[in-house]
This record gives C-alpha cells, structure tokens and sequence, in this order.
C-alpha cells in the first residue's frame, strides 16, 4: 500500500532524539566509518539521508542486513541530516554506537 | 549487531589481482596484528573458475573442465565484499598464516585447497560459489 506520509510530528522527534544522541550518545558520520562500525557491529541504528547514490544506499543496507541492524531513511537529504546532527556539513549517512539518554533505537524500528 | 565476518563467510575480493573473485574467510582477525594494525582476514578463493560441465563431455573433457585454481590471501576487511552466502569446506588445518611465510608452504597449501574446493564443486553444491560473478 501507500506509505504512510511521513507526519511533521514524527519528522520533528526524530530531529529531537537525534540531537540527544549528538549531545549525550557516540556515533559516526560518514559512509566509511559506518561500513566500520556494520564490521565491528558496533553500530546499532543506521540512518541514511533520502539523496544517498542508490549503490551506496543498497550496500550500506545489505551490510545492515547482514549484522542484524536497523536502518532508517531519513525523511531529507544530505543537507538536512547534517543541519539535524547539529554540523555545517552534509551527511549522508550515520551510524548510531551508543543512544545515550535517547531512546531513538527503540522507537526508530518500531515505527517502520 | 552480529558480527558477520566468521570463517566459512563467502566474500567476495574488491580490490587488487584478485578483483571480482568470489573467496570465503578462513581466520579473521578483527582487532589486526602488530603488522597489520586494521581489520584484516586470511582467505582462501577462486583463482581461475570452473568451466561450465555439460551432459555431452566426455570423462576426460568434464575432469578438465572442472579444475579450479585457488589463491590463498591476507585481505583489509575494506576490500572484501561480504555476502550472505557460507561455504563449509575445511580449510583450517590446510591454510595458517605461516602457509604465507614461505614458498613451499604456500605451495602445498594451494594444493589442499584446490583439491578440497574440487571435490566440492563435483558434489554440485554451493553452486553460486563456483559461477563467475559477471561484471
């Protein structure tokens, strides 16, 4: 069926949880250090910009798929993900190692 | 969250000579060496693959057709592709990493390597294994 559209509300606590774990959790941006952390499997949520090259996007989900990790598309582009990471730069894509006091990794996957 | 790069993990090899062959993990060693201070794994793959084997072959041309050249390596976990696809053929007392040391080890090891994966690919499993990855 049609995916269900992706509401402001959602979008916003997505953008809010993810500045907790920027602020109080580990992660990594950046397509090399995920692939990195999918191989350690220190990586615990993966979260892909909606502009990432379709190869890249498949390899990062096949390497997610393999280490038992959730995904999530985020709902913007590189630019975006990057102004919600809190940086100046863009981010294609993010692996998540330690939530902090967020709880991004249990709600992320079971809204999808 | 689990980790994927065990032995037995079919892979397949990206970068160098080796390029675009198909390889399983024999030893992984996730934390690197002294020498090798990153995530690297030895593994042992397809050198040179098997032709196809059809009905008509006669004994001599389907042995020819089935030989299969191996390679035994040290590779960055960079340069490997995994798949989700095993192979469990024995390759552990056949492959260490002092068969890479010296000539004639590695010699022998390729031998028992060679043997081993023919045999398994005239058992006809692990099909994918053994067809070319075509690009």
């Amino acid at each position: 069926m049609v995916a269900a559209k992706k509401t402001k509300k959602t979008h916003e606590s997505i953008n809010n949880r993810l500045a907790l774990v920027m602020k109080s959790g580990k992660y990594t941006l950046g397509y090399k250090t995920v692939l990195k952390s999918l191989r350690t499997s220190k990586g615990k949520l993966i979260i892909i910009a909606n502009n990432c090259p379709p190869l890249r996007k498949s390899e990062i989900e096949y390497y997610a798929m393999l280490a038992k990790v959730g995904v999530h598309h985020y709902n913007g582009n590189n630019v975006d993900l990057g102004t919600a990471c809190g940086k100046y730069y863009r981010v294609c894509c993010l692996s998540i190692i330690d939530p902090g006091d967020s709880d991004i990794i249990k709600t992320l996957p079971a809204e999808q | 969250m689990v980790k994927f790069l065990k032995p037995n993990k079919a892979v397949i090899v990206l970068q160098g000579r080796y390029a675009g062959r198909k390889a399983v993990i024999i030893r992984a060693f996730d934390d690197g060496t002294r020498d090798r201070p990153y995530g690297h794994c030895l593994v042992a793959g397809i050198k040179k693959y098997p032709s196809k084997v059809v009905k008509r072959d006669s004994a001599k041309k389907t042995a020819k057709k089935s030989r299969v050249k191996a390679f035994v390596k040290m590779v960055n976990y960079q340069h490997v592709m995994p798949t989700r696809y095993t192979l469990d053929v024995d390759l552990k007392d056949a492959v260490t990493v002092e068969s890479l040391q010296a000539k004639d080890k590695k010699v022998a090891a390729l031998k028992e390597t060679k043997k081993r994966l023919e045999e398994r690919f005239k058992t006809g499993k692990n099909r994918w294994f053994f067809t070319k990855l075509r690009f």
